[in-house]
């Protein structure tokens, strides 16, 4: 009976063991997968609420060849508050990246919905021609074009 | 051996049930997630289709060095005074509250369907150009007469 009884003891408890981790490694990969889905499905909601517009009007003129600056108004036109700093921002002028951003927040403190920033590129020689400017927040892009005259 | 079979099932299943579990909870969670923020856009992107704004005249006095825009809500959406954002010659302008009438009527912040919204600003120099843009991004343009 004993000599029966420890292999069947032994059977038993190395089945459990093996189940008990088959189950671990189960639950572990999917609370991995469950937790980059929630990240994932909160990252898009934010894209989906972001949206801004370039308000400037380009036919008043948005490039002071004197000072080299590009000067740009952006509206939030989107749901929730941007963060209104320079380095929130990716900025591409004629195919070349800018790194001289200033922003500034006309009609408040923070860049809430409805509230206009000033975009400032600053040392940026344009020679005349037409530009494309694209603007990335927080994944949403916009593009702005210009004539420098 | 049988009651190994029996107990390494239950156990795998019940791994299984608390997965099912925690993916359920997480899928459900994103995609109300996403449905709210695309319905609000949605809700959004209709707003803006009903909306739209006209400039019936931009009108500059040299004597006193003030600018009058008179604009109409064309639309059928209820537009906001303090949302509206007006730029001269690609600048921005701040227009207080008190310049900013409704139908005559500076103290409200509503602008409905058909009324006539008139902001004054003092300018200096002679402006060319003014653009007016709601709070959704619905713009207009004109030159300064």
């Amino acid at each position: 009976m004993a000599d029966i009884s420890v292999p069947s003891l032994i059977l038993f408890i190395a089945s459990i063991v093996v189940a008990a981790g088959v189950s671990g490694v189960l639950i572990d990969t999917v609370t991995g997968i469950s937790s980059s889905l929630d990240e994932r499905g909160g990252d898009v909601s934010t894209e989906i609420r972001t949206d801004i517009e370039v308000i400037s009007d380009p036919q008043a003129g948005v490039y002071d060849g004197g000072s080299d600056n590009l000067s740009i108004y952006v509206k939030n036109t989107g749901l929730r508050t941007l963060p209104a700093a320079s380095g929130g921002f990716d900025i591409i002028v004629g195919g070349q990246y800018q790194t001289n951003v200033t922003v500034n927040v006309v009609d408040g403190t923070e860049w809430r919905p409805s509230n206009v920033i000033e975009l400032t590129v600053t040392d940026i020689a344009l020679s005349s021609g037409d530009y494309r400017m694209t603007i990335v927040v927080d994944g949403d892009e916009e593009v702005f074009e210009f004539r420098v005259p | 051996m049988g009651f190994g079979v029996s107990g390494s099932t239950a156990i795998i299943f019940l791994g299984v049930l608390i997965a099912t579990g925690t993916l359920y909870t997480a899928t459900s969670n994103a995609s109300e997630n996403v449905l709210e923020a695309q319905d609000a856009d949605a809700e959004r992107a209709l707003e803006r289709t009903n909306t739209d704004i006209a400039v019936t005249n931009a009108t500059y006095d040299t004597n006193n060095t003030s600018l009058t825009v008179n604009l109409t809500n064309v639309g059928s959406e209820t537009l906001s005074v303090s949302e509206t954002t007006l730029l001269v010659d690609n600048a921005y302008v701040d227009v207080p509250s008190a310049n900013a009438s409704v139908d005559g009527d500076a103290g409200t912040d509503l602008w409905y369907a058909g009324e006539n919204l008139s902001f004054v600003v003092g300018v200096d120099p002679t402006p060319e150009r003014v653009k007016v843009v709601t709070g959704s991004g619905v713009a207009a343009t004109e030159a300064v007469s």
